[in-house]
C-alpha cells in the first residue's frame, strides 16, 4: 500500500470504528470510549458522548468536597436559641428515632452543645455566617446557601460514596465521570475530569479518600477522574523518563507511529488508528499539563488573594488556583478535596484550623472566577458528606466534639444558573431536622446535571441489563436553587 | 434442533415496507399453530415440570417472503436475526423485557394493570376493561398492539416519560409474533442443557473439531469465509499468552516452528497446559471474579492476609481440579466430611468481600452487606444472573423474587463473623474467622516453645508447692516462663493467617429485608435455591454444601453455560454470550446457542475438566485463524461475532506487564507467597490513605520488584495505577468482564513507568548480547522476542534508522545516554558501548510501545 492511500484507509478505519461503537452502544459495558476519544483527539469534532439534553446554564463544575463532614452548626446554620439550652438533653421528640452511630449510642445522655462561634450577617443579602468564614462573608452575595441538605448514610465511607457516586455501596460511577460521559471535554489536550487533593494544614482527623470516589465504575475508564499530584509530574508518568529529551521522544514516537501504521495496513483493525491518536495526545499532554501546573506567571496580587499557603504545592490554596486554571482551559469537571472536617472532639480548634486552610482560598477562587467572567459559565459547589449532631459527643466540655448527623447539613452553590445571595431550606431549632425545602444529595445531583444541560433521568448507561443513572430512581430538580425557572425538557 | 411446524404459504397479503429493516411478511396464521398444545408453551416459567421439556425446540417458523435490503442494518445490530423465523426467546423477549417488563413483568410490587407480559396466561387474560393484551393470532384485537401504536400520549405504551420507544421493526415483529400465535418460550438460559447435533456445513474439510462446525455454519449463513490459519509464530504467541500469560521464548518458538510432527501444535499446547505458569494465568482471571485484594476496602482500608487463598487457586488450577470440585471447595470446603486444611483455605473465596472497621458503624448493617455481596457474587459467577436487582424488590426483568434473594442469602448468613471490625486490634483478631498457617519451622518452634513452657511451668508449680513459694530458683523460673510466653506470642503474630468460612453452631435467622434495609426485617425465610430453577435434591443438606452441590448438579442449566462462556471470552475476547455477567432477559442471547450448549454439555461430561475445555477451544480451527483481515471484513463484522477471523484485542493489564518483564529477562518465576510491592509512583498513598492502614508505599527490593503481576499488592482504596489504567477493576465487587479502553494515560504509562523504562534497557542488553553481531540482526531479534515474528524489511529499516539517529544523538550527549542507562541500572558489561546501549534502549522501548505488543493477535 502506498503512503498516499493511507489517509483514506485510515479514514475508513475511523468510520468502521464509529460503526463498531454504534453497535457496541447497544451491548453495554464497552461503551463509546475509543470512539469519543478518537473524535476528540483526531477530528476536532465535539466529543461524541451523550450530548446535552437541553440548553445548559453551565459549562463546567468546580466541586469543593469538604471530606469528613463540616459542622453546619458552626458554619452556616446559626441557632442562637441553643445558648439557653446548653448541656440540656436533646428532646426525644426532636431525635424521633434517628439512629446513632456506635460512637454516641453508648453514652448516657445527649447534651446540647451550642456553637462556640459567633454568627453575623454578611454582605447586602445579610446571610448569617460564622465568624470563622470572614473571607467567604465578602462573597456571600454570590452564594446560594443550602441549609437543608440531607442523606441516609451515617458513616464516612458509605456517605462519601453516596455523595460522590449517588449510591452507598461501591460500584457506581462518580458524578464527575457521569458528566464526562455526558458531555466530554472542551479541551482535547487535557483530561475531562481532574481531581485535586489538598493536604490539611493542621493536625486533623483526616478521613481517607478512595479512588472509587472519582472512579468511573462501569462507565468506560476514560471518564474516571485523573488525579493531579503536586510536584513535577501532575499526571502519572507524564514527564519523560531520564535521558529522553522532548526531541528524542518525538523521534521515538514517530517510529512507533510508523510501525503501527505498517501493522494497520496488514490487520486493518481500526483500534490501531485509535492507539496512534492516543500516543499523539499523550505527547501533547506532556506540553499542556506542565504549563497548566506552573503558577510562576500568575500575578502576585492574584496569588496573594489566595493567602500565604498558595505557594506550597498541594495545599488547598494552591489547588484553588489550579482549579481556576483548569476551568480557564475548558476542563469539564474539577473536583477538589479537602480533608479533616471530622470533629468528634476539639471542635473549636478543628474548625478554626480547617477554616484557616480553606476560607480565604475559597473566597479568592470565587472572586477570581468572577473577575474573569468564568463564574458566568462555571458552577461552584461546596459540600461535605453529612452534618454534625447538635449534641456533644461525650460530655460537654471545652474540647467537645460532634458526632455524625445525616438528617441535615449545609453547603452552598454559586455561579452559572444559581440564585445569588439566598438561602434555600430551613432546619428546626436544633439543626436536627429539615423543616422546609429538603434537598437530598440526589436532588443536588439532579440540579447540578440540569445546570450542565443534562436530564438526570435520561443520562443513563446500560450495564448488566439495566439502565443506570447517577440518581438511581431518585432525585428532583431543586428549582429554588436556580436563577431562572426550569423550562420543560424537550427531547 | 428446530422443529418445523407445518406452515402454509401466505396468500400474499403484503404490507409495504416500513423503514429500514421492515419486511414483507405472511400474516396468515396457519391453523396448525392454533392447535398446538399450549400447555407445553411456557410462560410456564414458574412451572417446575417445565424443566423436563425442551421448549427451545419449539421455534416458530414464520414464512417471510423476503427481506428487504435495508434489513442488513438490523443484522449488524442484532446479527442473530439472520434466519427468517421469529423466536420468542431470541427476538420477542428482548423487546418486551427492555420496554415493558419493568411495569408488566416479574416484579409484583411495581406491576401495573395487573398485567404481566412475561407469562402467556396473564398476557392473554381478559382485563378489567375487557381487553386482552395478547390475542394469539389476532394482532388487531391485541391491546398490546393497539397501545404500542397509539398516537395519543395518554394511551401510548411505553409511556412517553420512560423515554423508551419501539421502532417500526419492533412493532412489526410483535405484530407478526402475535399473528403467528404468540407462542412463548422458556428463556434459553433456564432450559436444560442438551447436546446438539453438529450442523451440516458446506466446507466439510475446514473443521478441526466440533467447535468449528458451529462457527462455520454461521459464517456460511452470513456469506463469510473463514480466515486462513494464523502463522505458526502468531499462533504460538497467541496461545502462549492465552494459556500461561507469557509469550514464547525465541528458543521455544524455533522448536515449535521447526517441529516436523503433524502434532507440533498439539504438543506445544500440551506443554503450556502442563506449565506451572498456567495456574498463575488462570488465577489472575479468577481474582477479579472473586474480588480478591490485600486490604479490607472500607474506610481505613487496613491490610489483610488472604494470599494463602490466592495460592490455593493457583495450585488448584495447576492440579486441574475439576470445576465442580473447585466450586464446592470454595463455597463449602469447611463443610466437607473430614475437611482438609486446603479445603478450608479454599473457603476464603467468600471472605474476599470488602469489610468494614469504621468506628461507630452498625454491625448489622454490614453483615447485611457482606451476605448480599456473597449472594450477588455467587449468582454472577455461577448463574450469570443479576441477583442484586432482587435485593430490594422482585427482579424487574428476570423471574426472581425478593424472597429468592433472601433464601439464597440464608445460605451465607450463618457465618461466625463480625459485622464490624476494630482497627485498634491486630487485623486477624478484627476479622474472624481465620486459620493460622504456620510454616514447618514455625510449627516446630511452636511445639518446642509449648513443650518448654509446660515443663518450666510444672517445674515451678512443683517447687512452689514443695517450698511454699520460698525457693530462690522460683524467680528465675518465673522470668523464664514470661520470656517463653512472650516468644510464643511473637511467634504467633508472625504466623501467616487466612480468612475462612466457619458455620455458626446455632443458625442465624434470615428474614427478607424490606427495601433491602438492614433494620427493616420482613418475613422469615429458609435457605433455598431460586424457585424458577430445578430444586435442590431433598437429600441435600440445606447449607452451603448443599448449595454448592446444587450449582454443579446435572439439572442446573446455568453453571456449565456460564463457565464455558467465561473461558471462551478469555480466548476470543468476548463471550458467546457477550454479557458474560448477565444471562438474564436483559442480557444478550448467545451468538451461537448450539455451540454454547455443546461446550457446556461436553464440559460437564468431561468431568468439569477445565484443561480439556481449553484444549478443545485452542485446538479448534476457529481459534487458530489469522487475525489479519481485509478492511472489508472489519466493516462486515466489526465485533467479530461470527468468528471468521482470529481474535484481536488488547491484552489484560497483568499480561502487558508480565510480558515486558519476561522479554527483558527480568521476570522472577516464583510461585505464590505474600503480595509484593513493585514500582509505584511516589506520593499516591500519602495524599489519601488513612494512617491506620498502609499509608506509605514502601517499594520492595530485589526479586519482588519483578514478580508476576497477580502478586502485586492490591490496596482497594488506591489500586496500583498501572493496573487501573489498563482497565483492571477496583476489586470491591465481583467483575467477570473487564472493559477495554484505549487512552493517552496508557501511552504515558508504557513510555515512562520505570517498569517499562527499565525493561527496555534490559531488553536492549539482551538484543545486543543475544541477537547476533550486527545491528539489524540484534533489532530483528528484539522484534521476535516481543512480537514472536520477524520484522518486515520496512519495519526493520525504520528501527535501524531510529537506532542510528539515537546513536548519533547520544554520541553528542553522553550525559543523556548515562541518564537513560543509570536511571535503572542493569548489569554493567564492559564490552558494550554505553551510547549503543542507550540507543538500543530507545529501540527496545519502541517495541514495548507497539500496538501489536500489547495486543492479543
Amino acid at each position: 500500500m502506498s503512503n498516499e492511500d493511507r489517509p483514506s484507509e485510515i479514514e475508513a478505519a475511523l468510520n468502521c470504528l464509529a460503526r463498531r461503537q454504534f453497535v457496541l452502544q447497544s451491548s453495554a459495558l464497552v461503551g463509546s470510549a475509543a470512539f469519543s476519544t478518537l473524535c476528540s483527539a483526531n477530528t476536532n469534532a465535539s466529543p461524541r458522548t451523550v450530548g446535552q439534553h437541553f440548553a445548559p446554564r453551565a459549562k463546567r463544575i468546580i466541586y469543593l468536597t469538604q471530606a469528613g463532614a463540616p459542622s453546619q452548626l458552626d458554619l452556616f446554620d446559626p441557632k442562637p436559641g441553643l445558648r439557653a439550652l446548653a448541656d440540656t438533653e436533646l428532646p426525644d421528640s426532636v431525635r424521633n428515632g434517628q439512629r446513632l452511630t456506635g460512637m454516641t449510642s453508648g453514652q448516657g445522655r445527649l447534651p446540647i452543645a451550642p456553637s462556640p462561634f459567633t454568627f453575623r450577617p454578611c454582605g447586602k443579602s445579610g446571610i448569617w455566617l460564622s465568624e470563622t468564614l470572614p473571607h467567604l462573608g465578602q462573597m456571600v452575595d454570590d452564594l446560594c446557601v443550602i441549609r437543608s441538605l440531607h442523606t441516609e448514610a451515617i458513616n464516612h465511607d458509605p456517605a462519601m460514596t453516596l455523595l460522590q457516586t449517588g449510591h452507598q455501596i461501591a460500584g457506581r460511577p462518580s458524578l464527575g465521570a457521569w458528566v464526562a460521559y455526558g458531555l466530554g471535554n472542551e479541551n482535547e489536550n487535557l483530561p475531562t475530569f481532574v481531581v485535586l487533593i489538598s493536604r490539611p494544614g493542621g493536625p486533623t482527623n483526616a478521613q481517607p479518600l478512595h479512588e472509587r470516589m472519582w472512579g468511573s465504575a462501569f462507565l468506560p475508564a476514560r471518564f474516571q477522574g485523573v488525579r493531579f499530584s503536586p510536584g513535577p509530574d501532575p499526571v502519572l508518568y507524564l514527564s519523560n523518563s531520564a535521558g529522553y529529551t522532548r526531541d528524542r521522544r518525538r523521534t521515538m514516537l514517530d517510529t512507533v507511529k510508523q510501525l503501527n501504521r505498517e501493522h494497520f495496513s496488514e490487520t486493518h483493525d481500526p483500534e490501531i488508528v485509535a492507539r496512534i491518536e492516543q500516543y499523539e495526545m499523550a505527547f501533547r499532554m506532556q506540553a499542556t499539563v506542565p504549563e497548566l501546573a506552573d503558577l510562576s506567571h500568575e500575578s502576585a496580587h492574584v496569588l496573594d488573594r489566595y493567602g500565604p499557603e498558595v505557594h506550597k504545592p498541594g495545599t488547598y490554596a494552591s489547588n484553588c488556583v489550579l482549579a481556576r486554571r483548569l476551568a480557564e482551559r475548558g476542563v469539564r469537571f474539577i473536583q477538589l478535596y479537602h480533608r479533616g472536617w471530622d470533629q468528634h472532639n476539639k471542635l473549636m480548634n478543628g474548625i478554626v484550623s480547617q477554616c484557616r486552610d480553606t476560607d480565604q482560598p475559597t473566597a479568592a477562587l470565587l472572586c477570581d472566577l468572577k473577575e474573569r467572567g468564568l463564574l458566568e459559565d462555571t458552577v461552584v459547589v461546596w459540600v461535605g458528606e453529612f452534618g454534625r449532631t447538635v449534641y456533644a459527643q461525650g460530655t460537654l466540655t471545652s474540647t467537645f466534639g460532634r458526632d455524625h448527623h445525616p438528617r441535615c447539613f449545609a453547603g452552598w452553590m454559586a455561579g452559572a444558573g444559581v440564585r445569588q445571595g439566598v438561602i434555600v431550606g430551613e432546619t428546626d431549632d436544633f439543626s436536627y431536622n429539615v423543616v422546609r425545602d429538603p434537598v437530598h444529595l440526589h436532588d443536588l445531583n439532579a440540579t447540578l446535571l440540569h445546570l450542565m444541560g443534562l436530564d438526570h433521568k435520561r443520562l443513563t448507561f446500560r450495564y448488566v441489563g439495566r439502565d443506570y443513572r447517577l440518581t438511581d430512581i431518585h432525585g428532583n430538580l431543586v428549582s429554588s436553587i436556580l436563577d431562572s425557572p426550569a423550562k420543560p425538557h424537550v427531547s | 434442533m428446530l422443529i418445523s411446524l407445518p406452515t402454509r404459504v401466505g396468500t400474499g397479503k403484503l404490507r409495504p415496507s416500513r423503514g429500514v429493516g421492515a419486511y414483507f411478511a405472511c400474516r396468515d396464521v396457519p391453523v396448525a399453530l392454533e392447535s398446538l398444545d399450549l400447555s407445553i408453551c411456557p410462560g410456564t416459567l414458574d412451572t417446575q415440570e417445565g424443566n423436563q421439556i425442551s421448549y427451545r425446540s419449539v421455534i416458530f417458523r414464520i414464512l417471510l417472503s423476503r427481506w428487504v435490503l435495508g434489513a442488513m442494518l438490523l443484522f449488524s445490530v442484532s446479527p442473530v436475526m439472520c434466519t427468517a423465523e421469529i423466536s420468542f426467546d431470541r427476538d420477542v423477549r428482548p423487546i418486551l423485557s427492555e420496554n415493558c417488563y419493568s411495569c408488566h413483568g416479574p416484579d409484583a410490587a411495581q406491576r401495573e394493570a395487573n398485567l404481566r407480559l412475561d407469562q402467556p396466561q396473564s398476557a392473554q387474560q381478559i382485563s378489567s376493561n375487557g381487553t386482552r393484551a395478547v390475542v394469539p393470532g389476532d394482532p388487531a384485537a391485541s391491546e398490546l398492539i393497539v397501545r404500542i401504536t397509539a398516537m395519543d400520549d395518554d394511551r401510548r405504551m411505553p409511556p412517553p416519560d420512560t423515554h423508551k420507544h419501539l421502532s417500526a421493526q419492533q412493532v412489526e415483529l410483535l405484530r407478526d409474533w402475535i399473528a403467528a400465535g404468540a407462542l412463548y418460550e422458556r428463556h434459553w438460559a433456564y432450559v436444560p442443557i442438551q447436546s446438539p447435533e453438529l450442523p451440516a456445513v458446506r466446507q466439510r474439510e475446514w473443521p478441526a473439531n466440533p467447535v468449528d462446525y458451529f462457527t462455520l455454519v454461521r459464517m456460511e449463513q452470513q456469506g463469510l469465509a473463514p480466515s486462513p490459519d494464523a502463522s505458526r509464530r502468531a499462533l504460538a504467541r497467541r496461545v502462549s499468552l492465552d494459556l500461561i500469560g507469557l509469550p514464547p521464548t525465541p528458543a521455544e518458538l524455533d522448536d515449535f516452528i521447526t517441529n516436523p510432527s503433524p502434532d507440533a501444535y498439539l504438543q506445544f499446547v500440551d506443554q503450556l497446559l502442563a506449565s506451572e505458569r498456567f495456574g498463575e494465568r488462570m488465577a489472575a482471571e479468577w481474582l477479579d471474579a472473586a474480588r480478591y485484594a490485600d486490604t479490607n476496602g472500607y474506610q481505613v482500608d487496613r491490610d489483610r492476609e488472604m494470599y494463602a487463598w490466592r495460592d490455593w487457586v493457583i495450585r488448584a488450577m495447576n492440579r486441574n481440579i475439576p470445576f465442580d470440585q473447585f466450586t464446592i471447595e470454595q463455597l463449602a470446603g469447611d463443610l466437607l466430611p473430614h475437611a482438609t486444611l486446603d479445603q478450608r483455605i479454599a473457603t476464603g473465596f467468600h471472605r474476599n468481600h470488602i469489610s468494614n472497621e469504621e468506628t461507630g458503624s452498625i454491625p448489622e448493617e454490614f453483615i447485611a452487606e457482606y451476605t448480599a455481596d456473597r449472594v450477588e457474587t455467587t449468582a454472577t459467577i455461577w448463574l450469570g444472573q443479576t441477583f442484586n436487582c432482587a435485593r430490594c424488590h422482585d427482579h424487574k426483568y428476570d423471574p426472581f423474587t425478593q424472597q429468592d434473594f433472601y433464601r439464597l442469602k440464608a445460605f451465607f448468613h450463618n457465618i461466625n463473623e463480625k459485622g464490624l471490625g476494630d482497627y485498634e486490634v491486630p487485623i486477624r483478631v478484627s476479622n474472624p474467622p481465620y486459620l493460622m498457617l504456620p510454616t514447618v519451622e514455625q510449627q516446630a518452634d511452636l511445639q518446642r516453645l509449648d513443650l518448654e513452657l509446660r515443663d518450666t511451668e510444672s517445674q515451678r508449680n512443683e517447687l512452689q508447692v514443695a517450698t511454699s513459694g520460698k525457693h530462690p530458683t522460683l524467680t528465675s523460673l518465673q522470668s523464664r516462663i514470661e520470656s517463653l510466653r512472650q516468644q510464643r506470642s511473637q511467634l504467633t503474630e508472625s504466623i501467616p493467617t487466612t480468612l475462612v468460612m466457619e458455620e455458626l453452631t446455632t443458625p442465624r435467622q434470615t428474614t427478607i429485608l424490606i427495601r433491602g434495609a438492614y433494620d427493616r426485617p420482613g418475613d422469615v425465610v429458609e435457605a433455598d435455591t431460586p424457585t424458577i430453577l430445578p430444586a435442590m435434591s431433598s437429600a441435600a443438606p440445606r447449607n452451603r454444601l448443599g448449595l454448592a452441590q446444587w450449582l454443579v448438579d446435572e439439572q442446573n442449566p446455568l453453571t456449565a453455560r456460564v463457565t464455558v462462556n467465561r473461558y471462551w471470552q478469555m480466548l476470543f475476547g468476548a463471550g458467546l454470550v457477550r454479557t458474560t455477567e448477565n444471562f438474564g432477559s436483559q442480557g444478550e442471547s448467545p451468538t451461537h446457542p448450539e455451540l454454547l450448549d455443546w461446550l457446556a454439555f461436553e464440559f460437564r461430561k468431561s468431568g468439569w475438566d477445565v484443561k480439556w475445555l481449553l484444549r478443545t477451544l485452542v485446538l479448534s480451527r476457529t481459534y487458530q485463524q489469522s487475525s489479519l483481515a481485509a478492511a472489508g471484513h472489519w466493516e462486515q463484522d466489526p465485533e467479530n461475532r461470527f468468528y471468521a477471523r482470529g481474535g484481536r484485542f488488547r491484552l489484560p493489564a497483568e499480561v502487558i506487564r508480565d510480558q515486558a518483564l519476561f522479554v527483558s529477562g527480568q521476570l522472577v518465576m516464583q510461585l505464590g507467597g505474600a503480595s509484593v510491592k513493585p514500582y509505584h509512583p511516589a506520593g499516591l498513598y500519602e495524599q489519601v490513605a488513612s494512617a491506620l492502614g498502609t499509608s506509605t508505599y514502601v517499594l520492595d527490593t530485589g526479586a519482588n520488584l519483578y514478580r508476576r503481576s497477580l502478586y502485586t499488592y492490591w490496596k482497594r482504596s488506591v489500586p496500583h495505577p498501572a493496573m487501573l489504567v489498563f482497565d483492571a477493576p477496583f476489586r470491591e465487587s465481583c467483575v467477570v468482564r473487564r472493559a477495554r479502553t484505549n487512552t493517552p494515560l496508557q501511552a504515558l504509562n508504557l513510555l515512562n513507568d520505570p517498569t517499562y523504562v527499565e525493561a527496555a534497557t534490559f531488553l536492549a542488553l539482551r538484543m545486543i548480547r543475544e541477537g547476533g553481531d550486527n545491528r539489524p540482526s540484534q533489532i530483528a531479534w528484539g522484534v521476535r522476542a516481543v512480537t514472536a515474528r520477524d520484522p518486515s524489511p520496512v519495519e526493520l529499516n525504520a528501527l535501524c534508522v531510529l537506532f542510528d539517529r539515537m546513536q548519533q544523538d547520544f554520541s553528542r550527549d553522553f550525559t543523556g545516554a548515562e541518564l537513560l542507562l543509570k536511571s535503572h541500572p542493569a548489569p554493567i558489561s564492559g564490552t558494550i558501548a554505553r551510547v549503543d546501549w542507550a540507543a538500543m534502549s530507545v529501540v527496545a522501548s519502541t517495541l514495548l510501545n507497539l500496538d501489536e505488543t500489547i495486543t492479543h493477535e
